[in-house]
């Protein structure tokens, strides 16, 4: 997926072939053919007239109307990727609420993974100046409809992984509810931290850039995205 | 949140205001070629950001430049998941940046709080 040349770790360049190859394939609650729409969709949004237009309004729950879309995927659907992927810092329990009258927990947490990893490959893609990667045609099959029946209520829209809260010397647990929060469908938290481990650790990052560097770019990251977490 | 924990365990004095404050000097070395690349990254500014990239690795030097985008394309996707789910802070986050939070505006970004933002006004 990258050019040899490039500085990067072949940890990450693996992983993203990785995460292409499992898109592909069929997921817990998605073919691997409606993944790849959900990959489309996203890409999609970022020139969907509505989802500009909601950005701009006061609110993102304001405006009626469709969404720009192409991959004939449920709208329901449409509507969860592409807020995710134009204006994920306003998303509200509200609209949350709305959507799993439609989808499942397990349903809904399947699509954030897959947009989540898909926008990792795709942004770094693009800001290396390489345009987004080719799909591969998908891989046939039935969804395995796995999920973890032991998570639970902690706090967050959707049920989560039960994990330990012992702490961690990085004054984080050792599990973090970030690492807890696509809990209830393991493939999907497979998914996208197979995609992220590579770009970050919490102490002793494998970067050429310090710890410090690397904090400043996430906190700006979080900022410009106005994410609490 | 990260930043902070950087700072204690670095023993060096970060200035947090530059996580909300565009025009604030991180105290982070080359803060300012780290912020560009950032913001025209998740911005998509694509056609801004090959100059920026340039410009970067001529102080930092093509890996380290390389590494910033990495960073920032990781927490692009992790800050949808963790919006997208509602998950709450750590205990022993919230616990501990309750000041940090309300001075730097990122309490702003709670999600009760955008939910009575945006819920309420539309």
């Amino acid at each position: 997926m990258y050019p040899a040349t490039l500085p990067l770790s072949d940890r990450l360049t693996s992983a993203h072939a990785e995460t292409w190859q499992l898109i592909a394939q069929p997921g817990d609650f998605f073919t691997g053919d409606q993944r790849q729409r959900m990959v489309r969709a996203a890409r999609e949004a970022l020139t969907c007239h509505h989802c500009e237009q909601s950005k701009a309004a006061l609110s993102p729950n304001a405006l009626a109307g469709k969404h720009e879309d192409s991959t004939e995927l449920d709208e329901v659907i449409v509507d969860v990727v592409h807020r995710v992927r134009t204006d994920p810092g306003r998303l509200t329990r509200a609209w949350f609420d709305q959507v799993r009258r439609y989808l499942s927990a397990q349903e809904y947490v399947e699509i954030v993974s897959v947009v989540a990893s898909s926008v990792i490959v795709d942004t770094l893609h693009n800001a290396l100046g390489l345009g987004v990667p080719a799909m591969a045609p998908p891989e046939p099959g039935r969804p395995g409809r796995h999920y973890n029946q032991d998570a639970v209520d902690a706090g967050g829209w959707v049920p989560m992984l039960d994990a330990s809260q012992d702490m961690a010397d990085t004054g984080l647990p050792t599990v973090p509810n970030i690492a807890r929060s696509l809990g209830l469908v393991p493939s999907a938290t497979a998914l996208f931290f197979g995609t992220f481990r590579p770009h970050y650790a919490l102490k002793d990052i494998p970067l050429s850039i310090s710890q410090a560097q690397a904090e400043f770019v996430a906190s700006r990251v979080s900022a410009i995205n106005e994410c609490f977490y | 949140m990260l930043l902070r924990a950087s700072s204690q365990l670095d023993q060096k004095d970060y200035d947090l205001q530059s996580v909300t404050d565009a025009h604030t000097d991180p105290g982070v070395a080359h803060g300012e070629h780290l912020r560009a690349l950032t913001e025209a990254t998740i911005r998509g500014d694509w056609l801004n950001l090959g100059p920026i990239r340039r410009r970067a690795e001529a102080a930092m030097g093509e890996r380290c430049a390389v590494d910033a985008l990495v960073v920032a394309a990781a927490f692009n996707g992790i800050t949808r998941v963790a919006d997208a789910t509602g998950v709450p802070l750590d205990d022993n986050t919230a616990a501990t940046t309750v000041s940090m939070r309300a001075e730097t505006g990122i309490d702003d970004f709670a999600y009760a709080a955008k939910s009575a933002r945006y819920d309420e006004s539309a």
